[in-house]
């Protein structure tokens, strides 16, 4: 506990206290816009850590996960709840978490720790098209673009970088990794150079008796 | 009745990681008045008496076991038929976790292959119509695969490609009287599945039961083994995200068509390809249809029959309600050495059906069947060989 708050209190000196606000906007080499895509800074400060307890929730609703994409600070736990009336195996194989967890009626197990940073993705063994992401951060900066491809994150003053994630860009992620300096208000524009990968978000375009098993 | 309660009381036993689901159909039927086959008649329906019936009576119980190992048995009540109670499908399925694109699953038991769109409901119904296709009656009567199943599958989205892919290989044993029902009542309209231990029931035709002909009972028990040979299947699935999918089927049980048990049940050579595709035109309304073509032998070509079927079903939801509309064509043709056994058969129907969910577990619903049907050997019974059937229906269904 004594060495948490030495941390935290070294980061809360190392940044500026005084308030910035980074605006990211990302097109694709298309020029349309991809909803969705985490945004996140880090630093080569210590940055705060997760909040004690922290939690949050990837849910299973009409035979889909839900967020598609969910994003959380290394050392959240995630609950799996089941909003379906029907059974779900949902499964990692993912380096940053490997699980399963069975998903039965009624039955709500433990939520699971994610401690490593990385992409996992996620499918489930019943419904063989269903897949969602968990982006593990380790970092408390980070947001999600909206419908119009921008994101704001209001963070102390400071030297960060700015990395961009989707699970449908190509271009290497290095590539999209910048160093920002936020003061005031602060604007990135990006734009991908390689084309998206197919979405296949049709396949979430179901009525009651698709994926007939 | 006591078995079925034994059942439920087991189901509702098992631990956890049981999924228990089940359905009930009741039904007020007005009836053509041809004596169903199921009563030793001709009339390619399955009740003959107006008056209120169990349409259907089902429980679902799937059942984890160790990793990747599960159990699906599903067990119905009749209340017409030979057998009431029973399993009509169970099968240990094994569906390991893996990383590939490519994956492997497989299965073992008394269960359909995957070859028809049309009825992805509870125990293998219909959630479109109540009286099935003549192709699906048929399969739910003669067919089941008392054997093994491995599958290579390729999900699409995990892939980012909109295709999914499956590759399906079976074998078995049992199912040898298979193309018995087909050659001599033909293809029928109804819903109720055969049991594993079931019996079949159909008209006494002479050529069939006079011990100087065929000398054999008038009715099948379809799921017996009779030659000591091994019968095999393979198919294909083509799926264009969840919108379209396509199946392919090519089905040979490989009978010896000389043996027969001490029952004077044969063992029927049958090979078939079905060919099955659904389409769905926005979120409401599917275009389902199949085709079913092969032939299936007896003797030394005493009986052989080229049988060839299909249809047409056009589904609209709008809010609560469901309507269906689907057009049958089916004919068998007889190309054999006894002429004294007449086997050609055909017809054509028309089903016109009405769902509409009062809640997540009740539904009601209204439907009307029509079908022109010739028998070559409904003569040999003093009867027409043309038949104009129809039957309407009320149904109340609770689902859970």
């Amino acid at each position: 506990m004594i060495l948490r708050y030495a941390i935290l209190i070294s980061a809360l000196f190392s940044l500026s206290l005084q308030a910035a606000r980074l605006d990211v906007s990302l097109k694709t080499s298309d020029d349309s816009v991809l909803p969705g895509t985490v945004v996140y800074l880090t630093s080569a400060q210590p940055l705060p850590p997760v909040a004690e307890g922290a939690t949050a929730e990837m849910d299973q609703v009409n035979k889909q996960f839900k967020p598609h994409i969910l994003v959380v600070q290394k050392g959240t736990q995630i609950r799996f709840p089941n909003s379906d009336s029907i059974q779900h195996h949902v499964y990692s194989f993912s380096p940053a978490k490997t699980f399963e967890l069975k998903l039965y009626k009624d039955h709500h197990p433990a939520p699971l720790p994610f401690d490593k940073a990385g992409q996992v993705e996620l499918g489930c063994n019943v419904h063989d098209w269903m897949l969602g992401y968990i982006m593990v951060v380790d970092t408390p900066y980070f947001t999600q673009l909206n419908k119009q491809g921008q994101a704001s994150l209001d963070v102390p003053a400071g030297d960060y970088t700015l990395h961009i994630r989707h699970p449908r860009i190509q271009d290497d992620a290095a590539s999209l990794d910048q160093a920002v300096t936020i003061k005031g208000n602060q604007q990135v524009q990006l734009r991908l150079k390689q084309p998206l990968l197919p979405g296949a978000d049709d396949f979430e375009d179901q009525d009651e008796f698709s994926g007939y098993e | 009745m006591r078995g079925w309660l034994a059942l439920l009381t087991v189901a509702s036993g098992l631990s956890q990681g049981a999924e228990i689901s089940g359905l009930l159909q009741v039904n007020l039927l007005a009836a053509d008045n041809l004596d169903s086959y199921q009563q030793y008649g001709t009339s390619i329906l399955r009740e003959d008496h107006s008056g209120i019936h169990l349409q259907q009576a089902l429980v679902r119980v799937e059942q984890d076991l160790v990793s990747g190992f599960s159990v699906d048995l599903v067990a119905n009540l009749h209340g017409d038929g030979e057998q009431h109670v029973g399993l009509s499908q169970m099968q240990l399925i094994y569906k390991p976790l893996m990383p590939s694109q490519t994956k492997f699953k497989g299965r073992a038991g008394f269960f359909y292959p995957d070859m028809s769109l049309e009825n992805p409901e509870l125990g293998w119904l219909s959630p479109y119509q109540y009286t099935q296709s003549a192709i699906n009656s048929w399969l739910g009567e003669e067919l089941r695969i008392p054997g093994v199943e491995f599958s290579l599958y390729s999900p699409g989205r995990q892939r980012h490609s909109p295709w999914s892919w499956e590759v399906n290989m079976g074998a078995f044993r049992g199912n040898d009287p298979l193309g018995t029902l087909l050659s001599w009542r033909g293809f029928a309209l109804h819903d109720r599945q055969t049991l594993h231990q079931d019996r079949i029931a159909f008209a006494p035709y002479p050529s069939v039961v006079d011990p100087g002909r065929t000398n054999h009972p008038d009715w099948v028990e379809p799921f017996h083994e009779i030659d000591g040979r091994t019968g095999y299947y393979a198919g294909v699935h083509l799926d264009y995200y969840q919108h379209s999918n396509l199946r392919y089927y090519y089905y040979d049980n490989n009978a010896d068509p000389l043996a027969a048990n001490d029952q004077r049940l044969y063992a029927w050579h049958t090979r078939f390809h079905s060919l099955a595709l659904s389409h769905r035109f926005g979120n409401d309304t599917r275009i389902i249809g199949q085709w079913l073509k092969g032939d299936t032998e007896m003797g030394t070509r005493w009986v052989f029959v080229n049988f060839d079927a299909w249809y047409l079903l056009l589904s609209h939801k709008w809010t609560e309600h469901r309507f269906s509309l689907r057009l049958d064509s089916f004919k068998a043709r007889e190309d054999d050495k006894w002429a004294w056994d007449p086997n050609n058969s055909d017809g054509r129907a028309l089903t016109l059906t009405w769902r509409y969910d009062l809640s997540p577990h009740w539904q009601v619903g209204l439907e009307h069947h029509v079908n022109r049907n010739t028998a070559a050997n409904r003569p040999t019974l003093g009867q027409t060989a043309k038949q104009n059937q129809q039957q309407s229906l009320a149904v109340v269904q609770y689902r859970w």
